[in-house]
């Protein structure tokens, strides 16, 4: 393998689902999250459109959905920030945190979809603002959480000003702050700020091939900032479809997926595969053959690499 | 002495738990189990702790009855719109038990905010509408989607103990909550006087606003000041404040207080005094529609009856098909509930009656303008009564989908329709062309016992023992006779079968017709094939009752050379996996289908040439052929209302313009011969005639005047009852 044009940040390898937080039938998406939890998987993401009333409030339905399983992570991929203020958002997502056993993540963005968001009495941001709110939210949400800093905790920004909130509650375990994003203004707020990296898929215009520009943008900001690159973990959300012919990239069996998931992870760092499914025999199938096959593939790959 | 006739509820607010929000939770679920029917949690995102709209929703999933509040939360903190939304999920995934407090009882509160946050809630709950604005400062809606939809709106109460806040509660709100040790009795009395004063001059019924009191532990002991509270102050809600980890308090305030608090307040209260009949609010009340008596519906239905102005208004008004508007939707959960519905209806002989099961239907009538409905839809229970002899006992409620679903792992099928939505209720009285028809005869065929509501509402079983001619009758015309709340069917081993969907090249319909009707009359029993024909295309279901390949293709291989495939899909599977083709979906239907319905022998020329006419003309979207003959004709005409025994095809036919299809129709009409009434909207009594041969209509007419003689049932092929019937008998 040529090292240039490979990437991997070493980390263990996580899978999960994007499951439609659809409001018919009621209970579909939290019983979606209990097949992802009983198959094993790692985690259970639910987008979240509040001005969209088909769906459920992503954060009403993450509570509800922790309540009902018992191993798997959950997250919002990704909160709307314009209508989640921070501060009461990082309280939330602690309460959860804590109810939860530690199996709550923070999967944000910094908006989308201004007419709905303006619709429901939310700010309308430009590109530059939002990606400026987010870096303010992040810090915000980090200091709510840090208890173990006395200090006031004073966040006086252009779009959040928290001046003298307490702190707290402390989540039970260090929540991962995950960013959607894809241009490189705020990919380098993503090296420099976040912990994991969500992109999706059917976003990259260009392909696949797009991800190691934007992890370069990651990468250098981190580094920047003093910190690592593996300080990131880097996420992707995918779809596709199970098939008995080979038909396209994740289009084929099982087995195949598992080799393309593989290369993924080797060439652009990726550790963590989150699928659309709606659907109990996907999940069931991503849980039971790709996950596992991906994960002794890389575990290969990576053995060899250290013998070379 | 001030009652507003609430029926008394005893709540908890747990307080505490901050840094471990699983202790407040495991209060709650202990609250639950003791008996309270309420449990609040305060906000507390204000002063670093929990956030109250998680903690609601965490409980609403651990817990089964238990009303479940977010309290004490602050206007300012989020943005109403999707506190709103939040409110909703929580509603929907409790099945009903969420509800909102807002406030956060500090004095000099804006409650410009909290007012503006009400709007907002309120509007985004509306969804008779398509859009919503609401204009604010604070908190707006820009043509914002209202939603989710739900069966009941999230009450909405508000806290704080000023009188500019309790002026606003009567205005406004669902319900006021004040802390006791704060505004004291006297202060309580005088807020009350000042909401219900605003409550009036709002033009609402002081009703409306339920009161209620947390009590800390200190007022928690003194019975008679609690019954005091509700006698003269007309607190319907007590909660108890309790910390997490006071488990003893919480006991003792269930086990000791309420009970003797009921005790006391109805002892001193006139019989009767204190009701759970909900009280709609004045614009809710605003959307009722004329000669309907919505405030004497019989108790036991007040609590699921949906009125116009209602939330889950939206959910019931219209059906798969049907765009309606009825004045009242009463929702039975069991035979009793039915026979209160029938008598309500009984009183209202000058309104339409829809009577309604699985929403799916055509000729009759479940939705209207202006009138009553009576939906079965939750009497969907599936039980089997006898595992060896395959007896299984189904309400009518239920979708013959979660039939097939339910079936299944037994190694059985039932077979039903060619739509798993379709309900029960309204197929199971009718006939029921399926796809194992041919094999298996028609789904009424497999009946072996209804239980059904009479107009006089006495709930009676019928079967080849017991009201004979009820029986007879129930099955090919049941809706003219009762409600039927269950059937008890004889069900079919069949476990996988060949499924064929293939798709033609038929530039000529009628050589088409011709073909497949020729084909069909002469394929063995186990296949049963259904035919849509539209322009230039024929497209073929069909099920073979086999798991035996060979036999598949060897039973489909004539229907395959019938005409150039241009498609072609035969599987192997569950019946059931058949019936769950299609997801449900919400039902929606606009303005009225147009149907027609023939049944024929054979497919003559005539009667191709017809149908090619008539698919040429483009008056019909829908032209679908389903075979019968088969087992369905090995029952004699007389043996069930159902009389078109000797058919081998049941054509159902749709369009947009009745008047524009009738042209078209007719032609075909006279090349048939009856019709299967379920696909038939056309509602001259010509039809009836079509319908039940004279034999069959006359024997029906005389139980009709026998078992309703007033003419109560009619939504559905309208028997009309044999006048003469008294002086023949006597
Ligand atoms: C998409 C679709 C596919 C269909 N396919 C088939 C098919 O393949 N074969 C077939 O035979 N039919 C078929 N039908 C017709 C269907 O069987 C009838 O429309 C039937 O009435 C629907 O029953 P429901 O309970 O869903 O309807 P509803 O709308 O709830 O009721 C329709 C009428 O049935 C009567 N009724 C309903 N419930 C009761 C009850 N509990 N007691 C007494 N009377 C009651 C009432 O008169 C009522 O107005 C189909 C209909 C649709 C819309």
């Amino acid at each position: 393998m040529n090292s240039d044009t490979n990437t991997d940040y070493g980390h263990d390898l996580l899978f999960g689902t994007f499951v439609t937080p659809t409001t018919h039938p009621v209970h579909q998406a939290v019983e979606q999250a209990v097949v992802a939890d009983r198959a094993g998987l790692d985690l259970v993401t639910f987008q979240d459109h509040p001005y969209v009333s088909s769906f459920h409030d992503t954060s009403t339905l993450l509570a509800y959905a922790a309540a009902r399983t018992e191993r798997i992570h959950l997250a919002a991929n990704v909160t709307n920030l314009p209508l989640r203020p921070p501060a009461v958002l990082a309280r939330a997502t602690a309460t959860l945190d804590l109810l939860s056993g530690g199996r709550i993540e923070l999967g944000i963005g910094a908006g989308a979809f201004w007419d709905g968001v303006a619709g429901m009495g939310g700010p309308r941001r430009s590109p530059g603002e939002s990606i400026k709110a987010l870096e303010e939210a992040i810090a915000i949400i980090r200091g709510i959480w840090d208890t173990t800093d006395r200090s006031v905790l004073s966040v006086r920004g252009k779009h959040y000003d928290v001046h003298g909130a307490k702190r707290g509650p402390a989540p039970a375990h260090p929540i991962g702050i995950w960013v959607g994003a894809y241009k490189p203004r705020i990919l380098r707020l993503v090296g420099r700020a976040a912990d994991g990296w969500l992109p999706s898929m059917q976003y990259l215009q260009n392909g696949l091939p797009e991800l190691t520009e934007m992890n370069r943008h990651i990468d250098e900001s981190a580094l920047a900032a003093g910190r690592e690159p593996s300080d990131v973990r880097r996420f992707l959300n995918i779809g596709g479809q199970f098939t008995s012919q080979r038909r396209g990239f994740l289009q084929g069996p099982p087995s195949q997926w598992a080799e393309e998931l593989t290369e993924v992870a080797l060439t652009y760092g990726t550790s963590g595969f989150i699928l659309a499914s709606d659907d109990t025999t996907v999940t069931q199938t991503f849980a039971a053959e790709v996950a596992p096959a991906v994960r002794k593939l890389v575990a290969d790959a990576r053995g060899t690499s250290r013998h070379e | 002495m001030t009652n507003y006739g609430h029926r008394i509820r005893f709540g908890v607010e747990v307080l505490g738990g901050s840094d471990a929000p699983g202790d407040a939770v495991a209060l709650a679920v202990l609250a639950e189990e003791l008996g309270y029917d309420l449990v609040v949690f305060p906000d507390q995102v204000g002063e670093g702790g929990a956030d109250a709209l998680s903690l609601a929703a965490w409980t609403a999933a651990r817990t089964r009855t238990v009303q479940v509040a977010a309290s004490r939360l602050d206007a300012r903190a989020r943005p109403a719109s999707v506190v709103a939304r939040g409110a909703g999920s929580l509603q929907l995934l409790s099945g009903g038990r969420g509800m909102l407090v807002l406030g956060s009882g500090s004095a000099g509160e804006d409650l410009g905010v909290v007012e503006e946050a009400v709007a907002v809630i309120r509007s985004l709950q509306d969804t008779s509408r398509s859009r919503v604005s609401s204009a604010g400062t604070y908190h707006r809606l820009a043509d914002a989607e209202p939603g989710p939809a739900l069966d009941r709106e999230v009450p909405l109460w508000l806290y704080g103990a000023d009188t500019a806040l309790a002026a606003l509660a009567g205005r406004v709100a669902d319900g006021w909550v004040a802390d006791l040790d704060e505004v004291g009795v006297e202060g309580l009395a005088g807020l009350n006087a000042v909401l219900d004063r605003a409550a009036i001059d709002a033009g609402r019924d002081v009703r409306e606003v339920r009161r209620s009191v947390t009590l800390t532990s200190g007022d928690a002991a003194d019975v008679s000041a609690l019954v005091a509270l509700v006698v003269d102050h007309g607190v319907s809600s007590v909660v108890l404040r309790v910390r997490t980890g006071d488990a003893t308090q919480l006991r003792t305030f269930i086990d000791d207080v309420a009970p003797a608090v009921r005790e006391g307040a109805e002892r001193a209260l006139p019989p009767g005094a204190l009701s759970s009949r909900p009280v709609r609010r004045a614009d809710v009340r605003a959307r009722r529609r004329p000669g309907i008596a919505y405030d004497h519906v019989p108790d036991d239905l007040v609590a699921t009856a949906v009125e116009p102005g209602d939330a889950a208004f939206g959910k019931v008004r219209s059906t798969y098909l049907r765009g309606g508007n009825p004045g009242l939707v009463l929702r039975q959960r069991n035979a009793a509930e039915v026979a209160s519905a029938v008598g309500f209806a009984r009183e209202h002989m000058h309104l339409p009656l829809g009577i309604r099961s699985g929403g799916h239907g055509i000729s009759g009538r479940s939705t209207n303008d202006g009138g009553l409905v009576i939906d079965v839809g939750a009497l969907n229970a599936i039980t089997v009564l006898d595992e060896a002899a395959r007896v299984v006992r189904i309400g009518a409620g239920a979708r013959w989908r979660d039939v097939a679903r339910v079936l299944q792992p037994h190694g059985w099928a039932l077979s039903s329709g060619d739509y798993g939505g379709v309900g029960v209720g309204g197929l199971a009285t009718a006939g029921g062309i399926g796809f194992l028809a041919r094999k298996h005869g028609l789904t009424i065929d497999h009946l072996r016992a209804v239980e059904m509501v009479l107009a006089d509402g006495t709930l009676v079983r019928a079967s080849a023992t017991e009201n004979t001619e009820l029986f007879w009758a129930a099955r090919g015309a049941g809706a003219n006779f009762g409600v039927a709340v269950a059937f008890e069917f004889v069900v079919d081993e069949i476990d996988q079968v060949g499924w064929a969907q293939l798709a033609f090249h038929a530039p000529d319909p009628a050589a088409y017709l011709e073909a497949f009707g020729r084909v069909a009359v002469t394929t063995p029993r186990e296949t049963t094939p259904f035919l849509i024909l539209g322009q230039g295309i024929a497209q073929l279901m069909a099920m073979v009752d086999s798991s035996d390949p060979d036999v598949i293709v060897s039973q489909l291989q004539p229907f395959a050379e019938i005409a150039p495939l241009m498609q072609q899909q035969v599987v192997i599977a569950p019946y059931a996996a058949v019936m769950n083709m299609f997801p449900e979906t919400p039902h929606n239907g606009r303005g009225e289908p147009v149907s027609r319905s023939a049944f024929t022998r054979e497919i003559t020329p005539g009667f191709a040439a017809a149908s090619a006419d008539l698919i040429r003309s483009g008056a019909s979207h829908w032209y679908q052929i389903r075979t019968v003959g088969g087992a369905v004709a090995d029952v004699a005409p007389d043996a069930t209302a159902y009389a078109h025994r000797d058919a081998n095809f049941a054509l159902a036919v749709m369009g947009a313009n009745a008047q524009r299809l009738d042209r078209w129709f007719e032609p075909v009409r006279r090349q048939s011969h009856g019709l299967y009434l379920s696909f038939e909207s056309d509602r001259n009594p010509d039809r009836i005639a079509d319908a039940f041969p004279s034999a069959t209509l006359d024997r029906l007419r005389r139980l009709k005047a026998q078992l309703d003689p007033d003419n109560l049932f009619q939504d559905n092929f309208n028997i009309t009852p044999a006048r003469d019937h008294t002086r023949n008998a006597s």
